[in-house]
């Protein structure tokens, strides 16, 4: 081959490296083209998905505060957090080094991110709510080092409840919304925090508020450079409650000075509202406000004592000599007997071949008394034999229209009926007819009789007020951010017209349990006229008392009342006091129901607020105060339970 | 030594197109590495003084008339294998690979001078066959000379910069005349061994990025991730671009190492359509100005020798352009005269000092 022909060919190679290098760039500025102009509305959108993130911003509940604009609930800030599976490329990794730097186990960190697993990826999932300080340390400083990119955390605005779980019951507590409320709710998300009980319940849809959203810049690895718009978050609507701050104080005070469990309704009898409300024992409802942990909501769902049931709504209790009034209403309005009609007593009563005891020791008789005399001593016999003159069906009518065995209609939830038993519901429930002697039992508010505290607070606020049945309520006004408005108070249930002399006669009996020579002398107060009855009802039937084997002898004591209103004409203040097997009523439900009045009245006058010492509550015992009432002789087998038994 | 009529015959144009590149390189450097929530980053200063380096190389490179380099090229290129050995056994390591001689302050990374001296020692081989058509002797021992640095290199590892040698021997050994049936054959081999490779030879990270490119989409988080990302980067740029330091996916990492491999993806990024076709324009100007000193070389060594290491050049702007769009599998190659890396700046300038070097002497004897 010549140099020639070798430089042509050459020449000729060069060309066609030539034209294939063009063809390679043209080939190359079309991709670009394709790419840059004719897709680019779909990459500049996933480019704008990729770096672009909106975070929730947690809208604070609504402020709680007392009737005297006293803040009761409040927020706090708790930080969160959260693991947001979008860009995570390895979530099995994530969710074990979240676990080890958290210091929780893998398998509940596992739990967590299973059950939100069908969500949306760009949603974060929670897996610590109030993380502490360190665990925040610990997360921000490995999030810095790019080894948990995927891991979030939020400075959230979490539910502060007061101290000593003040109000617990009332307040209710918050949570995570379950599937089913998301299910019910539209407005309503998965991780929402919402009201489960008590107020926050109720009144979820005034308190939760409008979450708010921050659409920011991240990087690839999550990190949030800067901020391109927010929608800040709207409060809750805050709340004035018909609660007493300090009235409620001294009730709890006053159960703790007692050492007992119970439950109470203070109550203004004149309107309905409710100034104080609580059930002991109660529960921390801080525990619940940034999600529970397991073993706490174990602990307390097991506890013997029943922390999480609300007792003044949700328990049912023999209401004992607390409930006479109720016969004595129904003997008067049916006009079967008149105030003075009078009985003598000789510590008990025979009714259909069977012995009754009355409520003095040692069989001692009350002698001849009237109806307010009998009431002030709390003589069994007395209405022994007026119950069994009126007969159980009247004196199911007027307790029910006192508001007794039916719910309240109080803004909590989960309210529960309270029973006052009838022929009716006996063969109803039993299938069994009436016994007389049965009737015998209710009238001292034993047998079948089983109340609420909340019930018996509308009893005697009803008594109190001469005959309007209010529905206690606890919302008095709503600021929705432009200005409280109040609320109107819901209707009364009822009026029951009493006649002038049937209402004289049983405050006139229950001044005179307070001030005279009653039982109740706990709860005087000088100048004031309290006026209330004690009861003291036995817990033992006779299925209890085999299932009370093993028990201690505490949890056999009786049960302690104290209905009251102050003062005695024009009430202001009325309510029940309920004292878990605090035995006499006179001795430990009336020292509290004094404290409760001697605070009221004291912050009505501008004095100072009593105080409980280190005495606590005067405990002397009542004079007369009566004591258990069990029915001696042979009792009908079919008795109900929850009635008395004789040991 | 330098003689004064040849400043006049210096390629001008070439060398402005050159250098246009290496300052639109340090300016996306800059933008992608800038980031003022980190504290400015100095790597466009080093970059900098890489191309200053990569000059005087060029200048140095261009003085010496490229005969003398061919007729060392043979000492040159067992410098090359020795420098490669020793980067295997004592090379410092960076990022899980053995690539560099540690040198003070600065690692030098021989296998990117590899291209040139394989350039060197084929384009003599070739060169010294005057006339006559290659045999499959010819073939095999340039063969050889070839896979030795590619051996070494892959064994590094640098797969990506193995692979870069390869067009320089194709390009010679076409330009010297190699029949098609022979290439042909070789095509045919290659597609043969594939799956051969693919069992034995490849490693399970290389297999996972070919079968993710083939569909990103079956594993958008882990290999295909940088792949559909880069396709975001580029599409999302518009025909104008977003503007200077304003790209999202480069700025705030959605790409990695947008200073380096992806440094085309940003500038399409911020630049839009706009910017790649005057990036694309500026590098068609060099291989095709570089073309045409082949062209016109006074000798086939020179044609050779242009062509070699154009060939390689032009392999490594195809294909990183084309991964930069997400059009290929991602590898660590990187783009000559734009992306970040010393090592390769001066060895890219130094190899267009010999192109110049070829085009300057075409009227010297």
């Amino acid at each position: 081959m010549s140099p020639r022909e070798d430089r042509r060919r050459i020449s000729v190679r060069l060309s066609v490296l030539q034209y294939t290098v063009i063809v390679l760039f043209t080939a190359l500025a079309v991709s670009f083209w394709v790419l840059q102009v004719v897709q680019h509305q779909k990459f500049e959108e996933m480019a704008e998905n990729n770096h672009q993130r909106t975070l929730a911003l947690r809208a604070p509940r609504g402020i709680v505060f007392d009737r005297d604009m006293q803040a009761l609930v409040m927020n706090r800030h708790s930080y969160s957090v959260s693991i947001v599976r979008e860009h995570t490329k390895d979530l099995n990794h994530t969710i074990r080094m979240l676990a080890l730097v958290l210091n929780v186990p893998e398998a509940r960190v596992r739990e967590v991110v299973d059950r939100h697993r069908r969500e949306p990826t760009y949603r974060p999932i929670t897996i610590v709510q109030d993380a502490t300080l360190a665990q925040v340390a610990a997360v921000s400083a490995r999030r810095l080092d790019f080894e948990l990119p995927d891991v979030m955390v939020e400075e959230v605005p979490t539910r502060q409840y007061p101290s000593d779980s003040m109000a617990a019951h009332l307040f209710g507590y918050v949570g995570e919304a379950s599937d089913a409320q998301v299910a019910a709710a539209t407005d309503l998300k998965s991780g929402d925090i919402v009201g489960q009980s008590g107020i926050e319940r109720v009144y979820n849809d005034y308190l939760m508020g409008e979450d708010g959203a921050k659409r920011v810049v991240v990087n690839s690895v999550g990190r949030e450079i800067r901020t391109l718009d927010e929608v800040e978050p709207v409060e809750g609507h805050r709340l004035q409650l018909t609660i007493d701050g300090d009235l409620q104080k001294a009730l709890e005070d006053g159960f703790k000075a007692s050492g007992f469990n119970g439950a109470s309704v203070i109550m203004d009898p004149n309107t309905g509202e409710v100034l104080a409300f609580a059930s002991v024992p109660a529960y921390d409802p801080n525990a619940f406000a940034a999600g529970i942990d397991r073993a706490t909501w174990a602990s307390l769902n097991a506890d013997e004592l029943k922390p999480l049931q609300d007792r003044a709504i949700q328990g049912r209790y023999p209401p004992g000599s607390t409930f006479k009034m109720a016969v004595a209403t129904a003997a008067l309005e049916e006009g079967i007997v008149s105030p003075d009609f009078k009985v003598y007593c000789p510590g008990h009563a025979v009714f259909f071949g069977r012995s009754f005891q009355c409520s003095l020791p040692n069989g001692r008789g009350h002698g001849l008394l009237d109806m307010r005399q009998a009431i002030e001593k709390s003589c069994n016999v007395y209405f022994y034999t007026v119950g069994n003159m009126v007969g159980i069906d009247k004196i199911h009518k007027w307790a029910t229209l006192l508001g007794l065995g039916e719910k309240t209609g109080i803004d909590l939830p989960n309210e529960v009926q309270g029973l006052v038993p009838s022929p009716e519901w006996k063969r109803e429930r039993f299938n069994e007819k009436w016994y007389a002697g049965e009737t015998i039992s209710v009238s001292i508010g034993q047998g079948a009789v089983a109340l609420t505290p909340a019930s018996m607070a509308v009893y005697i606020s009803t008594l109190a007020n001469g005959g309007t049945r209010q529905t206690p309520h606890l919302l008095k006004a709503v600021d929705d951010g432009k200005g409280w408005k109040d609320v109107p108070p819901p209707a009364p249930h009822s009026v029951v017209q009493l006649k002038p002399d049937t209402i004289q006669a049983i405050r006139d009996g229950l001044w005179r349990v307070v001030n005279v020579a009653g039982t109740g002398s706990n709860a005087r107060l000088n100048g004031y006229d309290v006026s209330g009855k004690t009861g003291t009802a036995q817990v033992i039937s006779l299925e209890g008392g085999k299932a009370a084997k093993g028990k201690s002898e505490r949890d056999l004591r009786d049960n302690g009342w104290f209905v009251f209103f102050a003062p005695r004409d024009n009430p202001q203040i009325s309510g029940v006091v309920f004292v878990e097997h605090g035995g006499h009523g006179g001795t430990t439900a009336a020292p509290i129901a004094k404290h409760v009045l001697e605070t009221f009245f004291a912050k009505r006058e501008g004095r100072p607020l009593p105080v409980l010492g280190a005495k606590g509550l005067p405990t002397a015992p009542a004079a007369g105060d009566e004591p258990v009432s069990p029915p001696s002789g042979p009792e009908p087998r079919t008795e109900v339970p929850g009635s008395p038994v004789t040991h | 030594m330098f003689e004064r009529r040849l400043y006049h015959h210096i390629d001008w144009a070439l060398l402005t197109a050159i250098l246009a590149l290496c300052t639109l390189g340090v300016i996306m450097i800059y933008s992608t590495t800038a980031d003022p929530t980190r504290g400015n980053s100095r790597l466009f200063m080093t970059q900098i003084y890489g191309i200053v380096v990569g000059l005087i190389a060029m200048a140095v490179v261009l003085s010496i008339d490229y005969r003398a380099f061919t007729d060392k090229s043979h000492l040159i290129y067992i410098g090359l294998v020795g420098a490669l050995i020793y980067v295997i056994f004592l090379g410092s390591v960076q990022m899980g690979a053995r690539r560099w001689i540690g040198l003070g302050s600065f690692n030098l990374q021989p296998s990117e001078f590899s291209k040139v001296v394989v350039a060197l020692v084929l384009a003599k081989f070739f060169g010294d066959h005057r006339g006559g058509v290659p045999g499959w002797v010819d073939l095999a021992i340039a063969g050889a000379l070839t896979a030795v640095p590619i051996a070494l290199i892959a064994k590094e590892p640098d797969l990506g910069t193995a692979v870069t040698i390869v067009p320089v021997f194709l390009a010679i050994a076409y330009l010297a005349g190699m029949q098609m049936r022979i290439l042909g054959i070789l095509a045919l081999a290659l597609v043969l061994a594939a799956p051969v490779a693919w069992k034995f030879a490849l490693k399970d990270y290389q297999k996972s990025r070919i079968s993710t490119f083939l569909d990103p989409s079956q594993d958008a988080k882990g290999a295909g991730y940088q792949q559909i990302q880069a396709r975001i980067t580029v599409g999302s740029g518009g025909l104008t671009g977003k503007g200077f330091m304003q790209g999202t996916q480069g700025q705030l990492r959605f790409l990695p190492v947008a200073h380096n491999d992806f440094i085309f993806s940003v500038l399409a990024e911020e630049q839009g359509f706009a910017g790649v076709i005057v990036t694309l324009g500026l590098y068609l100007f060099v291989i095709l100005r570089a073309l045409e000193a082949a062209r016109l070389a006074k000798d086939r060594l020179g044609s050779f020798l242009v062509l070699g290491v154009l060939a390689s050049f032009t392999f490594q702007v195809v294909y990183n352009v084309t991964m930069s769009a997400g059009l290929a599998p991602v590898k660590g190659l990187t783009l000559p005269l734009m992306s970040y890396g010393g090592s390769s700046m001066i060895a890219t300038l130094a190899t267009f000092g010999l192109v110049l070097n070829v085009r300057m002497r075409r009227f010297t004897n």
